[in-house]
């Protein structure tokens, strides 16, 4: 599956690089992300909870960086694994100076999946990671401006990365979006939202199943 | 024998255990002390296994056992290979690659089972094969038929040259020849993909082994149970009587069910003989979509040579067709495709290569139709393509070429998929056309209707196809038939019952032969201790092979009846009656005995008997056919394509089937009508999706459509019956035909239907989406 898009952050490029190069920031940005060492100079190892659609599971994964040229570009190779199935990808990230404190994110890369994540979630996969990717690309923003704000006034970092449920929330309506664009069907997306909403928050709190 | 029930539309003698809930399916077998097993599975296409690690699968509370390829030890075995290659066909290139019953080395398609775990509950086993953590180093996988040939192409099977997993070339006539004679020669390239049979009841085994008694029984869901005890007793050095296989009640088999020696058909026995204890394994659904078998994917690049009248004079084809990655089941679907390539029509020059290759996928074996559809899409298509470019009417060109019904039996002069000469031993395929225009309406609609309908913008389109159907193969099929001391007929055949009704069809044969009513014939099928010779119900062969079989056991005890009536009475078998289950002497009411009587007189308790007597009214028979009878037949539809959802409303459907002499026509026309739902499946809904990783995507019921009630419609069904002269019953199967012309049918009618954009449609499964492509991308070449 090829997944590309651009981004813009509201913020210089060498702040969007730290950023990005960030594992503890990056790791806020990936939903359900439950953990991410260092494990060597450019690798870092972690586990993520994933949900699409009626799959979910702990994934447990390896990111590399490669290709390296602060602040402009780098490949990331990423590879996880679960009792869902494997996720296994390659993408290059290249920032591009806007000015005016803007920086263009241009991504495209490669992703396979194998096994029930691919089988049963597969109609759902291509929203769901694309959701994922810009909520989490919300999320370094978000970051990025925080910090940028905390830079020119001297403060505190004032940010706090959206929880597990919000992000799934998130995603949820990103998905139901895409399925019902009609605005004659607008009250079936609210409704359906809700309860996707309240789904997966009881799902993902363990109180159900 | 006086025809009372043989003919008739009896209503079904299982449906009343069916219906009530008293039927028993293989997971109804509960046995104390029973085990459970799951399966891991590979979420990979194509990789080298390099370890497995069960140690933490293990001290889950509740597993008993987990075994892979490497702890089976020296049990670990490739499974049989279910069809030899053909012998009779010069230069056939055959590779023998079997599947294995847990992944030793090389992982070849996703669902390859690569470990099995037993433990006292599912629940518990399906956890266990989660906590097991493998290591394997992925491949490239091989999902395209033409790359997997390609000479840089990764190879699936290490000690191969290549992908190619058969090659076989047949001729008859001269096609070059014949292709320099003709005015009008059509080159054209047809694609088909991959359906699943998706039987509403996926596959199960219960198996146990009794210590004590050093017998093995197994309920499986098979389609053949004798050739699976014979299989699983030589496996597991065991006599043929220590094994009993049971084939209960079953949820439709279509196919994947045959005499597979599945994996999981091979382990469960095993394990229950290694741990002494009952196991049972039940497929789940994603399961049945990565680990049992499917069908269809074909490449044909075929040419049709023509006069400008019409007359075909030739025909060549070279495809290629979807072994997956094992092909056990040999070359039974390639060439049952190479036998229907020449549909209904009389065609002297044929050439034709079929290569078969192994691909990353779950295996390629019979799917109802089982090769059929493909041959018959490709033949029809040529004939509409033709009609078309010479303007001739579809029924026209079709009605100018068929074979004259006196050429019968018609030698096709090459080999069919039993490696015996392909012979079409009867058929009249006139009369059923023109009987299928006539309901269809056909003139009417072409003259009047379609022109006034596309006058007021409606896309409504007609399609008229003819088909032929190989059925009732050899080699044999056998049955016992007893009367019990109750007057009751008890009968035993070998074939399994996946829902043919084949507990009142054969019983109205044994009725008409000794004289009882429907209801009084018992029958048991499909178990081995009941009866142990034979093959297995496939190849749209119950009705002809083991009918007959039962026809000739019913018949030696109507003699039996009548000889031992003749003693009785001393009067002269020719003054004998037989009906509702008493012998009389004719014309003498009160010289008369129940069978039942009769049955016990001729099984004495004192006394001495002559020599050579055997006891009771009980006879057993066999009979296999000369060669298989070709059924054939003729759909036609009229349907309405929505152009802004491409969606598609079938307004009529017309079915003549000639299927010989008809048994039951009730189950007949049941047949057909399960047969055209599956074929407006494979035509319009139904498409299994490999992406390039070799990754099924749409293993789910959600996904992969199934049509509903509302997608099927009314199906009136006609019959013409020109029965075989090759059995003493004259029947012939129709388990297969009503899948087989419905992809053709289906292209036709919607190129009719949407004529106003001059759609040339190669391609099956279709669907709305692919549909609205092929008339976007003409509307971007306008």
């Amino acid at each position: 599956m090829k997944l590309d898009g651009e981004y813009t952050f509201d913020g210089p490029r060498e702040q969007v690089w730290e950023i990005v190069r960030d594992p503890d920031v990056l790791v806020t940005a990936l939903p359900g992300a439950q953990s991410m060492e260092q494990v060597g100079e450019n690798e870092y190892e972690g586990e993520m909870n994933l949900r699409i659609g009626p799959v979910a599971g702990v994934f447990s994964g390896k990111l590399v960086v490669s290709n390296e040229i602060p602040p402009e570009s780098c490949t990331l190779t990423v590879e996880g694994k679960g009792k869902q199935g494997f996720v296994n990808g390659t993408g290059h990230v290249n920032l591009e100076d806007l000015g005016d404190d803007k920086t263009l994110m241009k991504y495209d890369g490669d992703m396979q999946v194998g096994g029930k994540l691919a089988s049963v979630g597969q109609r759902l996969i291509d929203t769901a990671s694309k959701s994922i990717i810009r909520q989490g690309l919300d999320t370094l923003n978000n970051a990025l401006v925080a910090r940028v704000a905390a830079h020119s006034t001297g403060g505190q970092v004032a940010y706090s990365a959206p929880s597990e449920t919000e992000f799934a929330a998130s995603v949820a309506k990103d998905m139901a979006g895409e399925a019902f664009s009609s605005s004659r069907v607008r009250w079936i997306i609210i409704a359906a939202v809700i309860i996707i909403i309240v789904l997966l928050y009881f799902l993902i709190s363990g109180n159900a199943v | 024998m006086t025809k009372k029930f043989v003919g008739q539309p009896i209503i079904r003698n299982e449906d009343p255990r069916l219906l009530t809930g008293q039927a028993l399916f293989v997971d109804d077998v509960h046995i104390p002390g029973m085990l459970h097993a799951a399966f891991l599975r590979s979420d990979y296409a194509h990789a080298y296994l390099k370890s497995i690690d069960i140690s933490a699968a293990l001290e889950r509370p509740g597993v008993v056992a987990i075994y892979t390829a490497e702890r089976m030890g020296d049990d670990w075995a490739p499974g049989p290979p279910l069809v030899s290659p053909p012998a009779t066909v010069e230069d056939v290139v055959f590779n023998s690659r079997t599947q294995v019953p847990l992944v030793k080395d090389k992982i070849r398609h996703v669902g390859e089972p690569l470990a099995v775990v037993v433990a006292e509950t599912r629940c518990i086993a399906e956890d266990a094969a989660e906590d097991i953590m493998v290591e394997v180093e992925p491949l490239d996988a091989v999902v395209d038929l033409e790359q997997a040939l390609e000479s840089d192409s990764v190879l699936i099977h290490d000690d191969l040259e290549s992908n190619l997993a058969a090659q076989l070339v047949q001729n008859k006539g001269d096609y070059q020849a014949a292709r320099l004679q003709a005015d009008l020669v059509i080159k054209k390239r047809f694609t088909i993909d991959r359906g699943a049979a998706a039987a509403m009841e996926n596959r199960a085994v219960v198996a146990s082994w009794d210590v004590k008694s050093q017998h093995l029984t197994v309920w499986d869901t098979t389609q053949a149970p004798i050739p699976i005890r014979n299989g699983l007793a030589a496996r597991y050095n065991l006599a043929e009587h220590q094994v009993r296989v049971i084939a209960p009640f079953l949820g439709g088999g279509f196919g994947p069910k045959m005499m597979m020696f599945y994996p999981e058909e091979l382990l469960i026995p095993w394990l229950s003989i290694k741990l002494g204890k009952p196991i049972k394994w039940i497929e789940d659904r994603r399961e049945n979509f990565v680990a049992t078998t499917q069908e269809r994917v074909q490449i044909h690049e075929a040419e049709i040579a023509l006069t400008s009248d019409g007359r075909i004079l030739g025909l060549s084809d070279t495809f290629l067709h979807d072994s997956g990655a094992y092909d056990p089941y040999g070359l039974t679907i390639p060439l049952n495709t190479q036998s229907h390539l020449l549909g209904t029509y009389d065609i002297a020059n044929f050439s034709s290569e079929i290569k078969a290759v192994f691909t990353n996928k779950v295996l390629s074996t019979p799917v109802r139709g089982a090769g059929r559809p493909q041959g018959v899409y490709v033949i029809e298509r040529l004939m509409d393509i033709a009609a078309r470019e010479l303007g001739m009417d579809p029924v026209e060109i079709r009605k100018l070429n068929f074979i004259p019904p006196d050429a019968f039996p018609y030698e096709q002069n090459y080999i069919d998929q039993a490696f015996a000469p392909l012979i079409f031993d009867s058929g009249n395929y006139l009369p059923a056309l023109e009987k299928a225009a006539q309901m269809i309406g056909y003139e009417s609609f072409i003259q009047e209707e379609g022109p006034r309908l596309r006058a007021e913008g409606r896309h409504v389109g007609i399609g008229i196809v003819a088909f032929p159907e190989t059925t009732g193969v050899g080699p044999y099929e056998g049955a016992r038939v007893m009367v019990e001391p109750s007057g009751k007929i008890s009968v035993a055949t070998g074939v399994g019952s996946q829902g043919q009704g084949h507990f009142t069809s054969f019983a109205q044969i044994v009725a008409d032969q000794v004289g009882v009513d429907v209801r009084d014939v018992n029958m048991v099928t499909g178990d081995t201790a009941e009866f142990h010779w034979g093959t297995g119900t496939f190849a749209s062969r119950g009705a002809v092979v083991a009918a007959n079989a039962i026809n000739a056991a019913a018949f030696s005890v109507r003699k039996k009846i009548l000889e031992h009536a003749s003693k009785h009475f001393d009067a002269p078998e020719e003054e004998l009656e037989i009906e509702n289950g008493q012998v009389r002497v004719a014309d003498v009411p009160r010289m008369s005995i129940s069978l039942g009587e009769l049955a016990e007189l001729a099984n004495p308790l004192r006394g001495a008997v002559e020599p050579g007597t055997e006891p009771g009214l009980e006879a057993t028979a066999y009979f296999g056919p000369k060669y298989g009878a070709t059924a054939f037949g003729v759909h036609a539809l009229i349907l309405e394509v929505d152009v802004e959802t491409m969606m598609v409303d079938i307004k009529k459907y017309v079915v003549v089937e000639d299927c010989g002499t008809i048994l039951n026509p009730l189950i007949l026309e049941g047949q057909i009508h399960g047969g055209v739902s599956m074929g407006i499946g494979n035509a319009y809904y139904e498409q299994l999706i490999y992406d390039e990783n070799g990754q099924l995507l749409n293993a789910s019921l959600a996904d992969y459509l199934i049509p509903s009630a509302t997608e099927i419609p009314r199906i009136e069904v006609s019959h013409q019956q020109t029965p075989s002269p090759l059995n003493p019953l004259g029947s012939k199967g129709a388990g297969e035909a009503g899948a087989i012309p419905v992809p053709a049918l289906f292209a036709q009618a919607l190129e009719n239907a949407l004529d106003v954009y001059n759609i040339e449609i190669t391609e099956t499964p279709l669907s709305p989406n692919k549909l609205y492509e092929l008339l976007k991308h003409k509307e971007e070449q306008l």
